[in-house]
């Protein structure tokens, strides 16, 4: 299935993705396929130790992964052509993720059919963890 | 704070065989349930040639072959103090089980900002240039690293 560049238009908002609520057996899991083995994620003892008076943080990445999710069930992957992010709020085990984005631009050039999307993840209190945008290339009904 | 000096320099390149095992399970991990990356039929139905590599992936070799901690050890920034800021991929061309990826660090730049809140702080930004066994360009990530003072 493919979304053509003639659907979409500047404010079209991309299905929104619910993730969670997050648990802490999902950072190890996570830590293993990643190989980010930050004990911050992972051991409480050790997240408070530095500062964390809640224990582990969630691997910021993993945020960035679950946006990468919304946006590939949205478009197909080969159509992604740039993808970043900022992270802005901690996230913890508990939290409930909720990804939403539109359309904010769309311009041909170089023969490419491109749109540019913002992105933002929030926890259920509308705290913004991770915000951020990507580029895509759409293919033509033409 | 940050060597600013060693803007410009290259580090040891990441080497990394992509399995289409680890690709199933970085999906997993993140409990995303798209068949792309979990099914090589249900890939090639939808015109791959193999499950690609999610979005996010090149964070394994990254991480995995640990050369991280050595290029902010090399740029003299205080782990403790070091966060996350802003992570960036552009993309090239899909990442398949098979191939054989050669990922450059380099330091893009280094430049001290001060918050909202008087605090300084340097924003490093570290690039990764992955190219394959066909010394193709694959795809691009920038981490931005905030040092903060």
């Amino acid at each position: 299935m493919s979304l053509y560049f003639e659907e979409i238009s500047v404010g079209y908002e991309i299905p929104k993705l619910v993730k969670g609520p997050l648990h802490k057996l999902q950072h190890v899991i996570y830590a293993g396929a990643s190989g980010d083995f930050n004990p911050l994620h992972t051991d409480d003892d050790f997240a408070r130790a530095v500062g964390m008076k809640d224990g582990v943080i969630t691997h910021g990445m993993l945020i960035m992964g679950f946006v990468g999710q919304a946006i590939t069930a949205w478009i197909p992957r080969r159509d992604l052509r740039r993808f970043t992010v900022r992270f802005a709020g901690m996230t913890r085990p508990g939290n409930t993720i909720t990804i939403t984005g539109r359309v904010v631009d769309k311009r041909t050039r170089d023969g490419e059919n491109l749109i540019t999307c913002e992105v933002v993840a929030v926890d259920e209190q509308g705290d913004v963890k991770v915000s951020g945008s990507f580029d895509a290339s759409l293919p033509s009904k033409g | 704070m940050a060597d600013k000096t060693k803007v410009g320099k290259e580090y040891a390149p990441i080497r990394w065989e992509v399995e289409r095992g680890k690709i199933a399970e970085f999906a997993k991990a993140i409990g995303d349930p798209n068949p792309i990356y979990l099914d090589r039929q249900a890939a090639i139905r939808e015109g791959y040639k193999d499950t690609p590599a999610p979005p996010t992936f090149l964070t394994v070799p990254m991480m995995w072959s640990s050369s991280m901690p050595g290029v902010i050890t090399d740029l003299a920034i205080n782990f403790m103090m070091v966060l996350h800021g802003e992570e960036e991929y552009e993309y090239y061309r899909q990442i398949y089980p098979g191939d054989i990826l050669t990922g450059i660090p380099r330091v893009a730049s280094i430049e001290e900002k001060t918050s909202k809140a008087g605090r300084k702080m340097d924003m490093v930004t570290i690039e990764i240039l992955y190219t394959d066994q066909m010394n193709e360009k694959v795809a691009k990530a920038r981490s931005l690293l905030v040092e903060r003072k």
